[in-house]
């Protein structure tokens, strides 16, 4: 029998067991988008606004999904994804055109979305000191009626419990697409640790999401 | 294999995820009218009128630009642009650029007369190149702006620029399409952008 969690993910179960079958996953990273012409970025270096509103117009959807994911506030995504856009318009002279584009503009918007992160989580901090105020915030592990339990918040929620330095690889890898080699070069870091924050990201998104629709 | 191969529900998740919202040209306007705003500065002015002959595209950016100024100056006027991180604010967009909302406040804070640009000289050593500039937060990082001149000799390029007291990132663009540090001056890391800058303080004789 079909659990109504399962039939609204499309999930069917096999037979007697509690075994899941979908159709087959074939692309496990997502393809990049047609890259955008060189002739637009270079013209945008030279302070050409259509060729940079070429660019934008390009890349804001993917940005404000990174945006969202990211922050610990979503509302915040499309003011970040605006910096980091204002951020990338005045460094442009400085692009290299042997970087790849794409990756330099995750680069400059993970960094926004960090800095807000800290942000945020020093104002937290500096805010919620009572107790009492504590047990009434609702959260992701305790249930509660004011939660809308459809699949995207739950996904998102459970996102959202990822630590901010597993939830940022992942997303690059998995959501946006990049090899771990580029991810590599964007971040620093090496791509054994990139695997394992990966690994760990998925883990925990798996078991968030496997409680109730496991 | 990856992790999601083997967990379906952990793939659908992912697809979940990969959603793209929908392109809200608005804000795609918003953040065209912010960097114009954030790039239209007294640095760029003689740019502006350099280029002002050359195309229709530079036009309409001034004109974008200027009319998002005065935007910008509403949202501060109103009260409405909201704190945290940096933003195009209206010192950014009236005054020349600089690389921190704090480091704009200080400016804004001296005096007249500390504030008075400083001549300074910037060398760089490159036979081989056809163009050299220099770039930095004192000019939005215009290759334009302070285009360097070649020795006698070939190999040398200098250039003598005012500058606004403080401190300040810069570099050299080489052929407007490689950006070189200064080998002679300490360098530190751009937090914001990943790259390396070259640091000049600038003070008064």
């Amino acid at each position: 029998m079909t659990r109504p969690s399962q039939a609204r993910l499309g999930l069917k179960t096999a037979g007697r067991g509690n075994h899941l079958t979908t159709s087959p996953f074939s692309l496990q990273r997502p393809a990049f988008a047609a890259a955008l012409d060189p002739k637009t970025i270079s013209r945008a270096k030279l302070g050409d606004i259509d060729a940079f509103t070429a660019i934008v117009e390009a890349y804001h959807s993917r940005c404000l999904r990174f945006a969202r994911a990211m922050l610990r506030n979503p509302d915040d995504a499309e003011d970040m994804v605006q910096e980091a856009f204002v951020r990338l318009y005045r460094a442009l002279p400085r692009y290299e055109e042997r970087q790849r584009f794409e990756s330099w503009l995750f680069q400059i918007l993970g960094n926004c979305c960090r800095t807000a992160n800290t942000a945020a989580r020093r104002h937290d901090v500096q805010t919620v000191e009572d107790d009492d105020v504590l047990a009434r915030v609702p959260s992701p592990d305790m249930p509660d009626t004011q939660f809308d339990h459809e699949w995207g918040d739950d996904v998102r929620r459970a996102l959202a419990d990822v630590p901010d330095y597993n939830r940022e690889i992942f997303l690059l890898h998995y959501i946006e697409g990049f090899a771990y080699d580029e991810i590599e070069r964007m971040t620093g870091i090496k791509q054994s640790a990139l695997k394992m924050r990966v690994k760990r990201a998925s883990d925990m998104l798996r078991t968030r999401l496997a409680e109730r629709y496991g | 294999m990856t992790d999601a191969d083997h967990d379906p529900l952990l793939q659908r998740a992912i697809d979940e995820l990969r959603q793209v919202p929908p392109l809200d040209r608005d804000a795609v306007r918003r953040v065209v009218s912010a960097a114009a705003a954030a790039r239209l500065s007294a640095a760029d002015e003689p740019m502006f009128v350099e280029r002002a002959a050359r195309g229709r595209s530079i036009r309409i950016w001034s004109a974008i630009g200027m009319a998002a100024a005065a935007a910008v100056v509403g949202f501060v006027a109103r009260g409405q642009w909201r704190t945290g991180g940096e933003r195009p604010a209206v010192a950014t967009a009236l005054a020349p650029t600089s690389a921190t909302p704090a480091t704009t406040l200080q400016t804004a804070a001296v005096s007249d007369a500390d504030a008075k640009p400083v001549l300074q000289q910037f060398v760089f050593d490159n036979a081989r190149a056809k163009r050299v500039s220099v770039v930095g937060d004192f000019n939005t990082w215009n290759p334009s702006s302070a285009v360097m001149t070649r020795s006698s000799d070939g190999g040398l390029w200098s250039a003598i620029i005012p500058i606004t007291p403080g401190r300040h990132i810069y570099g050299f663009m080489v052929d407007d399409s490689l950006f070189t540090l200064d080998p002679r001056a300490p360098k530190v890391r751009d937090a914001d952008l990943g790259t390396d800058g070259s640091v000049v303080i600038v003070g008064r004789p």
